[in-house]
């Protein structure tokens, strides 16, 4: 028997086993349909326990071990993390710009993370892990996706606008002046994103954060402040992110001449 | 008839399935006032190559060159491209007027400190170039090719560059297109300016000179 505990009823081991059913009809629906999506159902459903449970364990241990250099860590891994997915996302990107997908994922993880707890939440210890780890995996996961677009756009644009850079670089043109379209395009196409999920949350969905909160026992009214505060986190970290990102990255495509390096000119390497 | 730009010794490769390609293989070149010098050569021979060493386009390219007799070490490379202009093979028109497109150059901060082209200029150049029937207002990329080349030149020679390096000018173009790219040249030849002029279906009558570039050499095939 599920029981209630703090505002939050809990979840008991059968009941939670109980939930895989509902993969258990996805995963007959896909034999019925002959999706051949059997396989994929079941490795995700042993990754969702795994990694979940691998998550509750450590945010359990750092919330009673927490220190600053512990917190500080797991938010270096988490962009460390996510600088990797963002380059894996933008496959028209150039090699090694591991560095600048970090230092971008870094600026905007920590500036917005700790500007948050700090100055909107008011947590008493700086490094209180309950409130600057979720809202630390909120800022870069979600700042993540509109990076990686905005990153993908830009050199995919850059290659669309070589003979136009060509014309533009011949009549004197900077590198900034040369790609400032493509960056205006890249920019936009990571933000749009996020400002329509701003357009339609609480309208066409419940957010997960605040669907937590109440499920967790919150007044329904605070769980929307703090949904507020995290709709506007997010946005914020995302315009920082893609734009120290794309500002970092665009001059990998062009020489120290200002020479766009079109797909002719680069050989083997990208 | 004094020598403008100077190539000596221009040397570039390009990546190739096997490795790189010699495009380039010491290329010596004088282009002086006055003249129009017609390249020559098989398709990719690296005429346009070639175009893009000169005007400092081409990434890698060993060599040297000058222009006035001033080693290009010593001049930057905007206030190069400000002299020695090059008008890719394929005319690009930007969205906007073509009023808005003549005055592209204008725009960067290499010509901050020079006035736009007013209206008054702009309608005279067109209608020099036979576009009296477009207007000013025009979007630009409602232009025929035709058009659009012709302005695409309009735009770089409004500029009042030294040396002029056109690539395949007339590729796409109609006869009477092509005879007023002809006619355009010569115009900039005879005050003075240095043109090389890439050209692979029709020949230049008017051309001072003819080379070609071959197994990546050069080599002078006639001269008027």
């Amino acid at each position: 028997m599920p029981e209630a505990t703090a505002g939050v009823i809990a979840i008991g081991w059968w009941e939670l086993a109980l939930a895989t059913v509902f993969v258990v009809v996805s995963g007959a629906l896909s034999l019925a349909m002959g999706l051949g999506l059997g396989k994929d159902l079941v490795v995700a459903t042993i990754r969702t326990y795994v990694q979940l449970f691998a998550l509750g364990f450590v945010l359990r241990w750092v919330f009673e071990n927490q220190t600053g250099p512990i917190v500080l860590a797991l938010l270096l891994v988490m962009v460390l993390a996510a600088a990797r997915v963002v380059l894996k996302r933008a496959p028209s990107a150039p090699r090694g710009l591991f560095g600048n997908a970090a230092l971008a994922m870094a600026l905007t993880g920590f500036t917005v993370t700790f500007a948050v707890t700090a100055l909107i939440v008011r947590v008493p210890v700086w490094y209180q892990a309950q409130y600057v780890l979720p809202i630390g995996g909120m800022v870069i996961g979600n700042s993540m996706t509109g990076i990686a677009l905005a990153i993908e756009r830009l050199f995919a644009d850059l290659d669309a606008r070589s003979g136009e850079m060509l014309t533009l670089t011949a009549l004197g043109a900077t590198t900034w002046e040369a790609a400032h379209p493509s960056i205006k395009t890249a920019l936009t196409a990571g933000l749009v994103p996020t400002i329509n999920s701003m357009a339609a949350v609480g309208v066409v969905f419940i957010p997960g954060m605040m669907t937590g909160q109440i499920l967790a026992g919150a007044d329904p009214l605070e769980a929307t402040k703090y949904q507020i505060v995290v709709m506007l986190m997010i946005s914020a970290a995302t315009a920082i992110g893609a734009i120290v990102a794309v500002l970092l990255m665009y001059r990998h495509r062009f020489t120290a001449e200002g020479v766009y390096l079109e797909q002719g000119l680069r050989g083997g390497a990208s | 008839m004094t020598t403008l730009l100077e190539a000596r010794g221009l040397t570039a490769d390009r990546p190739g399935d096997e490795g790189p390609v010699r495009v380039l293989d010491s290329v010596d070149l004088a282009l002086e006032s006055g003249t129009l010098t017609e390249l020559v050569g098989p398709s990719g021979a690296g005429k346009t190559t070639l175009l893009l060493a000169l005007a400092r386009l081409l990434p890698d390219a060993r060599g040297s060159l000058a222009l006035d007799g001033v080693p290009a070490e010593e001049i930057d490379i905007p206030a190069w491209r400000m002299r020695v202009a090059l008008l890719p093979q394929r005319p690009t028109m930007f969205a906007g007027t073509v009023a808005e497109n003549l005055r592209v150059p204008w725009r960067l901060g290499v010509r901050s400190a020079e006035s736009p082209p007013d209206d008054t200029a702009l309608r005279e150049a067109l209608d020099r170039a036979g576009l009296s029937g477009v207007a000013l207002e025009r979007g630009a990329t409602r232009l025929s090719v035709g058009q659009a080349a012709r302005v695409a030149l309009l735009r770089v020679l409004l500029t009042r560059p030294r040396v002029l390096l056109l690539d395949e000018p007339d590729a796409s173009l109609d006869d009477a297109s092509a005879e007023q790219v002809r006619r355009f040249t010569a115009e900039f030849v005879s005050g003075g300016g240095a043109a090389v002029r890439v050209s692979h279906a029709r020949s230049d009558d008017a051309a001072d000179r003819r080379v070609r570039l071959t197994g990546g050499r050069l080599e002078e095939v006639g001269r008027a």
